[in-house]
């Protein structure tokens, strides 16, 4: 004889599941399909929203000034690391520096490498800052490497393929990894930074060691980040620049954060809008299949009551049911969500052009919690009305009409 | 163990003076089938004293399970009280309810009424969970399957069972609680006449312990085991005779 065993209700109703597998497995993939899916979509905003937090603390500007006709290349260079080319004149900087609400203002240089092995290590957005003024790679060179940059030497992004002491080369020209970037999800995990001055004498030394040459003359610049000074409006600055600075675009950090949202609202709408319709299914399915349950088991409740089951007994067995299959949907759909999400999370930032961190771990336990009861809460609503009804029949009916 | 909650029942609801253990006063049943009324009891009296094996005989639609459905609380009458012990059943809670079913009747149901899913034992010691049994029911519950004669079957599932072999768990599910009244229904019907007779004898044992049974059956055999026999007719009860048992 095995252990005592404890015929409790999870036991009965557990023993109740297992003898419709079939169905039971269905109940558990509708919920599964519908949790996975709220799983994945808020999973996919809190990866988003935390890359842009982090993404923007490390850019640590307010405005991104950049030739006219070139926000979009811009933005997208920022937030995904396309590698992206353009070029104004270096005067600007100093245009840029004597609009009033200004604290600093630093000169970044665009330049995208070659597919080209020869040419290049890998497809990349090269960066050249100016270390004088910079408070992008500055900040992060102080805290890790307590010096700047030497000559030729650079720090890469978190996603580019080399480690700290090894070489890169570009355009003909070798450089030395002082350090590799934490991670943001933004483009600059796919970007290498170097000094300037070196990113000038790259393209200078181009023309004649390089297969491909860099068509880039002394002094051009590609952006000017702006910091402005405390307690100035962002906005205002920014308004300051397009109309005092004639050529360039004025983006604010706002802005490029709205540009991402903008750009995943349209997939989440769908998104949650085919959700809405999953979970609106589930719940139709559960309350259907449980409506079937009590039918299909009226004579054992009738016996239930019989051997001194109370209502109460026959209402929390049937609500257990429910809650156990919902509960494991909802586990179900929180694994298959996520693993969809880290399997497909390349081709979904690309296509839709977003940066992509995922979240601390706190968040991760809030969104499976928070999906974990809904599915649950889902499955407590659906059973209300078969769970009450059953917990009514009379014995003798019940044990009657099951015969 | 399980004495004092019933007490707390029976006590809590002032019972009324009265010797016999189950007592009917003046209690109708109807119920709707369909378009039309069927009444099932009508005007029905009827006293059973403690420790009486009671047999009631009649027709198919005579009312007999109807009678013992009311006897056991497993329906409502339409009028007409219920007394078990002097408590009027019917001023119970749910809940007060249910512990005197689980407590003090058992029932043995005229179908193989097992839960497919569970084994015999667990079948056995289903009532005892209702009880609030935290697991020390299994020893008892195995010695009653031994006592029905299938304690090498504890582990087998109902639908591995023959008819004659559910027909016995459930007997031995009825007797889980010691309970003080038994209502059956049909419990030896189709079975074969071996397992009638293990059947029969387990309740005149139990009788003699001083349960109170009653039983069902259109089986002149069975009826005749019985200290007093009763007919049903068309909702109405007539004694038609006792015996010495």
């Amino acid at each position: 004889m095995g252990g005592m065993k404890r015929l409790g209700l999870i036991y009965l109703a557990g023993q109740n599941l297992r003898r419709k597998p079939f169905r039971s497995f269905v109940t558990v993939a509708i919920v599964g399909l519908a949790a996975g899916t709220l799983f994945s979509a808020t999973l996919l905003i809190g990866s988003v929203q935390r890359s842009l937090e982090v993404g923007m603390a490390r850019l640590g500007a307010d405005i991104l000034v950049v030739p006219e006709g070139q926000a979009e290349s811009g933005e997208e260079a920022l937030i995904t690391g396309s590698p992206t080319s353009f070029y104004m004149d270096g005067a600007i900087l100093d245009q840029v520096r004597a609009v009033p609400g200004i604290d600093q203002a630093s000169p970044q240089l665009f330049i995208e490498s070659m597919v080209s092995s020869q040419c290049c290590t890998g497809h990349v957005q090269l960066v050249g800052y100016e270390p004088e003024s910079d408070f992008v790679v500055g900040p992060w060179l102080e805290q890790n490497l307590s010096r700047p940059l030497d000559k030729d030497e650079v720090v890469i992004g978190s996603l580019i393929l080399a480690n700290k002491g090894e070489q890169v080369h570009f355009y003909g020209r070798n450089f030395d990894v002082a350090g590799v970037l934490d991670g943001t999800g933004m483009g600059a995990d796919e970007s290498v930074f170097m000094r300037m001055r070196d990113a000038y004498q790259m393209a200078v030394e181009s023309q004649t060691e390089a297969e491909t040459t860099l068509d880039i003359r002394p002094g051009q610049i590609s952006s000017v980040l702006v910091k402005v000074t405390p307690g100035t409006t962002i906005d205002q600055v920014a308004q300051r620049i397009k109309t005092g600075v004639p050529g360039t675009m004025a983006i604010t950090a706002n802005e490029l954060s709205r540009s991402v949202t903008d750009r995943l609202s349209g997939f989440l709408r769908g998104f949650f809008a085919l959700d809405a319709i999953v979970w609106v299914m589930s719940l139709l399915t559960i309350a259907a299949i449980f409506s079937m349950i009590v039918n299909e088991r009226q004579r054992e409740i009738g016996l239930i009551r019989a051997m001194g089951g109370s209502k109460n007994f026959v209402f929390r067995l049937m609500l257990t049911e429910a809650l156990m299959l919902t509960a494991l949907g909802g586990i179900a759909g929180i694994f298959v969500g996520g693993a969809a999400l880290f399997i497909f999370k390349a081709i979904i930032t690309s296509s839709l052009g977003i940066p992509y961190l995922w979240p601390p771990l706190w968040y991760f336990g809030i969104m499976m919690g928070g999906t974990l009861v809904l599915a649950i809460i889902t499955g407590a609503i659906a059973s209300l009305y078969p769970a009450i009804s059953s917990s009514r029949l009379e014995p003798y009916f019940a044990i009657r009409q099951g015969e | 163990m399980s004495e004092p909650e019933v007490k707390e029942v029976v006590t809590g609801s002032q019972p009324e003076m009265t010797d016999a253990v189950i007592s009917l006063k003046d209690i109708s049943k109807s119920y709707k089938v369909g378009p039309s009324m069927v009444r099932a009891v009508e005007s029905l009296s009827l006293e059973i004293p403690r420790g009486q094996m009671v047999s009631i005989v009649g027709h198919s639609g005579s009312g007999k399970t109807t009678l013992l459905s009311l006897i056991g609380g497993l329906t409502k009458p339409s009028s007409g009280r219920v007394l078990l012990d002097g408590v009027n059943i019917w001023t119970l809670s749910d809940k007060d309810l249910s512990i005197l079913r689980n407590k003090k009747i058992g029932f043995a149901f005229q179908f193989a009424s097992l839960i497919p899913t569970l084994t015999a034992l667990d079948n056995v010691r289903l009532p005892a969970t209702f009880g609030g049994a935290t697991g020390a029911d299994e020893k008892r519950a195995s010695d009653l399957l031994a006592l029905v004669g299938l304690g090498d079957r504890a582990h087998s599932y109902p639908a591995m069972l023959s008819g004659g072999e559910q027909r016995r768990v459930a007997l031995a599910r009825t007797l889980m609680n010691e309970p003080r009244i038994i209502l059956a229904d049909e419990p030896t019907g189709d079975l074969d006449e071996d397992t009638e007779a293990d059947i029969l004898e387990t309740f005149h044992k139990i009788n003699s312990e001083g349960v109170t049974i009653v039983i069902v059956t259109h089986s002149r055999a069975v009826a005749s085991q019985a200290q007093r026999v009763l007919r049903m007719h068309r909702g109405h009860l007539s004694e038609e005779g006792e015996y010495d048992g």
